[in-house]
């Protein structure tokens, strides 16, 4: 166990290298951001020059990437070209909007999606289970950009029920601020929860529904069965901890998705998250802030990871006892 | 050699069924081909737009002497057209990628198994840590990367999809190396260039197949959200994904037509090709409920 979380570590480590190292060389060769700084029009070579030393862009491109990595393990990723803040501090200061909206996501989907999976396990083949299965397909075939985009139309529009983007009113807590505990923090939030937690409702409903059937087809089912417990408790109490672990695991990585998702429904909704941050500064070739966003997504989703094989020798005895 | 699995995927099905997704995938690819034919107006030729025409609703009759259906949008263009068009970028833009990424996913998935060793551990290490990223996150780094342009954006869809081939193509051949045949081959002193490409491959790539149908889907998807993003493709020849993305500022005004059609046009394209993957795959990979 100790010894499977270590190697997993070690290899996590491994990926986020080499992923540093081709997003630092690929970054280079999109465009030069002394551009973005100086006014191309009046400056003289001695403005470009003087720019250039002072990003430290005169320096040879391994040395850049050294002086990178030793920042990064510090948690200094540069100073952003734009807003002339520490990166690392921006993408910090914008992770609680991103946070919140992933987590209050994940607890619509969770719930919702393994209920509308064990109703259709239950009753394979019957027309609610059609009728779940086919509207799964439709809710993972709509990219999640149109159906923000619906949801603003008719959630917004139409209707005028939700605000169609910005972040409300935010309160601090825990040194940061956060909307999701205001009212009209929470009304703001609906729309794009919802555009994130769609897609995993019916991942979710998928994975539950197949399990569900596996299971109900073993012999301690039928078992239960003949034991004459409620239906409600065999698949509660019997069935829905056999099928846990994949729920478990698919809920961790799409926690982690949602991260590298939410760049999409931040944009649209113009929810001020790092994945907006991330489109910006793309835009803007604010090299340090897209390099400190991307690291650390891909730092938080290979944690998440890690994360959950931990908790599967909780949720899975068998797995404790194969060290 | 032995090639009947490669066979069975291209026999006619006993129970062939015309479905709904299938006709609606059917119409949507031969729209994408006879777009210059059918469109009533070229988008991407400024004589035949009319700037003045800009963002009409749908059923305004136009100086080009037809009626612009679904409306034009914020520069003129007729939106049946541009979704026609945009269909066309789409499914090729989806079509390339997945054929090339299959193609380089299948062979390197031989070549793996069939090497072992150093080559084996490098090419599956880099399958493992690109398969446990989300897909989205891999795309935005190969795009941020690359740039934007339809062969980039191309480039970065064969880098996110080729791993998933590679794995299952990989795991068939491990079995298929040890085979009598291939003995043969090997002793017949072949080159082994021969030897992975004629012999192991059509052998190994069956269950690899099965994943195109719906890998499709996923490209299409992912092409339309990095165009939308603005890291796609370019605007001035639009994919649905930047036709989308054109309309959403002209949303809030009021004037929905220009992002609907287009996203209905995406949305019903994907569906089609999930709705037909799913089916393709329930009829040839038995693990699948």
């Amino acid at each position: 166990m100790t010894a499977t979380i270590i190697g997993r570590l070690s290899q996590a480590f491994l990926l986020l290298l080499a992923m540093s190292v081709i997003g630092f060389v690929g970054i280079h060769s999109v465009g030069n951001p002394v551009f973005n700084i100086v006014n191309v029009e009046t400056a003289t070579p001695e403005d470009i020059r003087r720019a250039t030393i002072a990003l430290g862009l005169d320096q040879p491109l391994w040395r850049q990437y050294s002086l990178f990595l030793g920042n990064v393990v510090s948690g200094n990723f540069g100073t952003s070209y734009i807003y002339h803040l520490p990166a690392f501090r921006l993408v910090m200061n914008k992770l609680p909007a991103t946070f919140e909206l992933a987590a209050v996501a994940m607890l619509v989907a969770a719930p919702s999606g393994i209920l509308l999976g064990l109703l259709a396990g239950r009753r394979k083949g019957t027309v609610a289970d059609r009728a779940i299965l086919n509207s799964s397909v439709f809710a993972l075939s709509v990219p999640s950009f149109w159906l923000s985009m619906l949801l603003i139309m008719v959630g917004a529009m139409l209707t005028g029920w939700f605000p169609s983007g910005g972040r409300g009113d935010a309160v601090s807590a825990f040194g940061s601020e956060w909307s999701v505990f205001t009212l009209s923090g929470m009304h703001h939030l609906v729309l794009p929860a919802l555009a994130l937690a769609i897609p995993n409702i019916a991942l979710i409903a998928r994975l539950t529904r197949s399990g569900t059937i596996e299971v109900e087809a073993q012999d301690f089912t039928r078992f239960c069965q003949a034991k004459g417990l409620s239906p409600r408790r065999i698949l509660f109490r019997h069935t829905l901890p056999n099928i846990s672990v994949p729920i478990v695991t698919i809920i961790g990585m799409q926690f982690g998705g949602m991260l590298a998702f939410a760049v999409v429904v931040e944009s649209i909704f113009n929810w001020p998250g790092i994945g907006k941050l991330l489109i910006d500064s793309i835009q803007l070739l604010d090299r340090p802030v897209v390099l400190a966003t991307l690291t650390f997504v891909a730092i938080a989703f290979v944690g998440l990871n890690a994360l959950v094989d931990i908790f599967y020798a909780v949720l899975d005895p068998r797995t404790r006892r194969s060290a | 050699m032995n090639t009947e699995a490669i066979r069975a995927l291209w026999k006619r099905p006993a129970s062939f069924r015309l479905t709904i997704p299938k006709l609606v995938l059917a119409a949507f690819v031969l729209l994408a081909i006879a777009a210059s034919v059918i469109a009533p107006q070229n988008p991407y030729d400024p004589l035949q737009i009319f700037a003045w025409e800009s963002s009409s609703p749908p059923g305004t009759a136009g100086g080009g002497g037809y009626v612009y259906l679904l409306g034009t949008d914020g520069l003129g263009r007729d939106i049946l057209s541009t979704v026609f068009y945009g269909l066309r970028i789409s499914l090729f833009v989806a079509v390339t990628s997945t054929v090339l990424a299959a193609l380089i996913g299948m062979s390197l998935g031989v070549i793996a198994a069939y090497l072992g060793r150093w080559a084996d551990a490098l090419i599956m290490r880099v399958v493992d840590l690109q398969l446990s990223l989300p897909t989205m996150l891999v795309a935005l780094i190969a795009i941020v990367t690359l740039g934007p342009g339809v062969d980039r954006i191309i480039l970065a869809l064969v880098i996110v999809q080729w791993a998933a081939y590679a794995r299952v193509t990989r795991g068939v051949a491990m079995s298929e190396a040890n085979k009598a045949y291939l003995d043969a081959a090997r002793l017949l002193r072949l080159p082994p260039a021969r030897n992975v490409f004629r012999h192991l491959l059509p052998n190994s790539i069956a269950p690899a197949i099965t994943l195109i149908p719906i890998e499709l889907g996923h490209a299409v998807a992912l092409e339309a959200t990095l165009s939308f993003l603005g890291l796609g493709v370019p605007i001035d020849k639009p994919s649905l994904g930047s036709a989308v993305a054109n309309g959403f500022q002209y949303l809030m005004t009021g004037q929905y037509w220009i992002s609907l059609f287009p996203g209905l046009a995406l949305f019903g394209l994907i569906a089609s090709i999930n709705f037909v993957g799913e089916d393709f795959r329930r009829r040839y990979d038995p693990r699948s409920h």
